[in-house]
């Protein structure tokens, strides 16, 4: 399925992402609403927006005690809402930590109905919407491997 | 109106010698007479911080404030102004930073939040939307600014913390401290960080989980998208891109006006080796950007071998980059990467530095200062370990340092000697352009409120030698001639007046201004659609003029008059004698009349006429006129 993914290299942490991602589920301009994150390490200069991966396995999905987390027509994570008792255990047990919790209600990615307005935003091209198995990368992983190809730990 | 869009409408008082806490009501008035920003911090600062106060004793009051447009998705909405009397020049002190801090502030809550008084003990400020902490900072006093924002980040368990910090400088008492968010995104011009340090504090840090709300969402999205088209097809674009700011240094050095030697020159031999291009070929891995940024400039470099291998950070700008170069005849870069790491670490304002060391280097190579009162630093120019000792020295303010860490025209008072060498007005020692070769930035130089620097008017416009610009918009076509001295009055009149709006809404200047992206009659329909404030052009351009008003009565209550709307002497009488800004010299007396002329400002004295005060309904001033 199409996923949205992530290059490091080409993030310039300038979280339009995460504005326009709060902006167009609910119109007003927010971090906590927003289901990207972008993760920053200001010593190095590095970024890394974090959304949900739309996992093959999902554990928030087979986790939920009532349901409220589900697959829609195009395959993406979807959150009843009326259903979500913001308790909280989808947040825990995501593997890549790409669960918000705001207001009691869980915040997951829901690819906009398949076209990403974050990578529409995106000014340096840091996020595609492409067709790929899984993407695994987390935020760590690449910021290893950015500190290393470029002598950070000299 | 019942409530605000764009703006929070809440002002955070924080005063530290009770620990009290007040949040205060934004008015309307106050958000249509002076934008936001720069424009609150300046009217704020007038009306609570009392003539002839020490700026390092209690009275004096730090202030922080953002703008309406910031904390959306609006291109480059990302800059806060930190304002009080400056310790570094005794007159209004401002300085404006990009980075994350500034949004957080909307997200917490606020427009501006007040810090008065002073604590007892070291601390630092944490303000987690409506919970206001003040936490004990005994670990890090003394600190490098990376290691306190490290050392908040996990004392608040929370990485997504945006901090301004100010610096082990500033805690010594160099009157040249800065304050920075994001480690490197440094508000550094006046002492702001020194004014934080003489308060006990060492940081404010800043955690918002709220939204901000602009009054038409659907006419917001289409000019956010129709802007964010404009710069991607603006000329400049790319080159922004690829070099930030440092681009200018070779153009600086084709036009015959980047300081070279203390501005003994204003061509630079080995400028290409010090280049913005050389840094993008060989230092530069990857881009950054301040928060909402459609065209990130700044970047990450590395540096890999030789004697400072495993360097690296974001940065430096063309200001840094010239200032530790050319400034000070220094052809390698890596020296001034390092120099310019080690500043941003001890929380120092690079332009004073080089100023400062230019200074002294230029006395040492005329045979006018010695190696004994230097204590045994060799200042000639380039000199690797002197430069780099000295920093040092600056920030422990020990040694030859502690001459330096008051400003240049301090240190010459101290030694008795060189004051004809320093470059600097009102105290402020000045930025990276010969006024020789830019006849209108000299102008904004000398009457700029802060001090000697370009960012209170930036006339860019007059590098375009374009005479036909000059005559459309001034009905003068020396206007854009860079020259000439006709028509400056005018031109610095009128770009005064932007670039105190852009700072009051607080996008980036450098975008929304040089790259003529947002004027006036823009503004007001960015201003409309953003907070439902429906100003004229007129009314936005009045604004500006109003905030250049306040500032300058804020100088004229600390004595301010003509003739400290000056230039460095050589800047008046000796030509370059190479290059494309070569024999000529600045008539700025020539000037300043068209200048006050132009403002409603009396030609004699300089100061603002009752009448001009109370056309921009600054009439509880006309009192402080002397």
């Amino acid at each position: 399925m199409k996923r949205i993914t992530v290059t490091a290299e080409n993030c310039a942490g300038c979280r339009q992402c995460e504005m326009v991602c709060s902006f167009q589920h609910t119109g007003k301009f927010s971090s906590s609403l927003a289901r990207v994150t972008v993760h920053k390490d200001d010593r190095n200069g590095l970024d890394y927006p974090l959304m949900c991966r739309q996992c093959t396995d999902c554990p928030p999905l087979d986790s939920c005690p009532v349901q409220a987390i589900s697959r829609n027509s195009d395959g993406a994570i979807w959150v009843d809402w009326q259903t979500c008792t913001g308790c909280g255990l989808c947040e825990n047990v995501c593997k890549y930590d790409a669960v918000k919790l705001n207001e009691s209600k869980a915040y997951i990615c829901d690819l906009c109905g398949g076209d990403p307005h974050c990578v529409q935003r995106c000014p340096t091209e840091a996020l595609q919407y492409i067709e790929t198995p899984e993407f695994t990368e987390t935020p760590e992983t690449a910021f290893s491997r950015m500190k290393e190809e470029w002598c950070f730990n000299e | 109106m019942s409530r605000f869009y764009g703006y929070t409408g809440k002002i955070l008082r924080i005063s530290l010698s009770d620990e009290s806490l007040n949040v205060e009501n934004l008015t309307v008035e106050d958000a249509r007479n002076y934008l936001g920003g720069r424009g609150f911090n300046a009217h704020r600062l007038y009306k609570e911080v009392k003539a002839g106060i020490d700026p390092l004793e209690q009275e004096n009051k730090l202030m922080f404030a953002t703008g309406p447009l910031v904390g959306t998705m609006f291109p480059t909405a990302s800059r806060f102004n930190v304002s009080a009397k400056s310790p570094h020049t005794g007159i209004f002190g401002d300085s404006n930073a990009g980075g994350h801090f500034a949004p957080e502030m909307k997200f917490a809550g606020y427009d501006q939040i007040i810090i008065e008084g002073k604590s007892e003990n070291p601390i630092y400020i944490s303000v987690k939307d409506d919970e206001i902490e003040f936490r004990d900072a005994e670990q890090i006093t003394g600190s490098t600014v990376f290691d306190a924002d490290a050392y908040i980040k996990k004392d608040l368990a929370d990485a997504r913390t945006q901090t301004v910090i100010c610096g082990p400088a500033a805690e010594n008492g160099v009157k040249y401290g800065a304050l920075f968010a994001n480690q490197v995104r440094a508000a550094s011009r006046t002492g702001m960080g020194t004014v934080m340090a003489s308060k006990n504090v060492k940081a404010l840090a800043l955690r918002g989980t709220g939204a901000v709300e602009v009054a038409e969402p659907d006419r917001f999205r289409d000019l956010v998208l129709q802007l964010e088209q404009e710069i991607r097809e603006h000329e400049q674009y790319q080159g922004r891109r690829l070099m930030g700011t440092t681009r200018i240094l070779m153009m600086a050095n084709a036009a015959g006006f980047l300081p070279t030697r203390n501005y003994l020159s204003g061509v630079y031999e080995h400028a290409a080796e010090v280049s913005g291009e050389k840094l993008a070929e060989k230092y530069n891995v990857k881009s950054r950007g301040c928060f909402a940024c459609t065209i990130p400039c700044s970047r990450v470099y590395s540096v890999k071998n030789g004697p400072f291998k495993g360097l690296h950070g974001e940065g430096p700008e063309y200001e840094s980059l010239g200032s530790f170069s050319s400034r000070i005849g220094n052809p390698d870069i890596e020296l001034a990467l390092k120099g310019n790491d080690l500043c941003n670490q001890l929380g120092l304002d690079i332009l004073t530095v080089a100023g400062c060391i230019g200074w002294a280097m230029e006395l040492y190579e005329a045979g006018e200062l010695t190696k004994e009162e230097t204590g045994g630093l060799e200042l000639n120019w380039g000199n690797k370990e002197a430069f780099l000792t000295l920093i040092q020295q600056i920030s422990d303010r020990e040694g030859f340092g502690d001459i330096l860490a008051d400003g240049s025209v301090e240190a010459a008072r101290k030694l008795g000697k060189g004051m004809d060498r320093t470059v600097q007005v009102k105290g402020m020692d000045l930025i990276m352009a010969d006024p020789r070769g830019l006849k209108g930035f000299g102008l904004g130089y000398a009457v700029s409120s802060r001090g000697g620097d370009h960012l209170r008017s930036e006339p860019f416009i007059e590098l375009s030698d374009d005479p036909e610009l000059g005559r459309q918009m001034f009905g003068v076509p020396e206007a854009t001639l860079r020259r000439e001295e006709k028509g400056k009055g005018k031109l610095i009149n009128y770009f005064e007046d932007w670039c105190a709006v852009i700072d009051a809404l607080e996008p980036c200047k450098n975008i929304m201004q040089n790259m003529m992206l947002l004027p006036f009659e823009k503004a007001a329909t960015v201003m409309e659609i953003t907070t439902g404030l429906k100003l004229t052009p007129k009314e936005v351009r009045e604004a500006g003029s109003r905030i250049i008003n306040i500032e300058r009565m804020f100088g004229i209550r600390e004595g301010i008059t003509r003739q400290d709307d000056d230039l460095p002497k050589r800047f008046k009488e000796t030509p370059l004698t190479e290059g494309d800004s070569s024999d000529v010299v600045v008539n700025i007396e020539f000037m300043l009349d068209e200048y006050y002329t132009e403002r409603g400002w009396d030609i004699a004295t300089g100061h603002p006429t009752p009448e001009t005060l109370r056309r921009l309904d600054l009439g509880f001033a006309v009192a402080d006129l002397p």
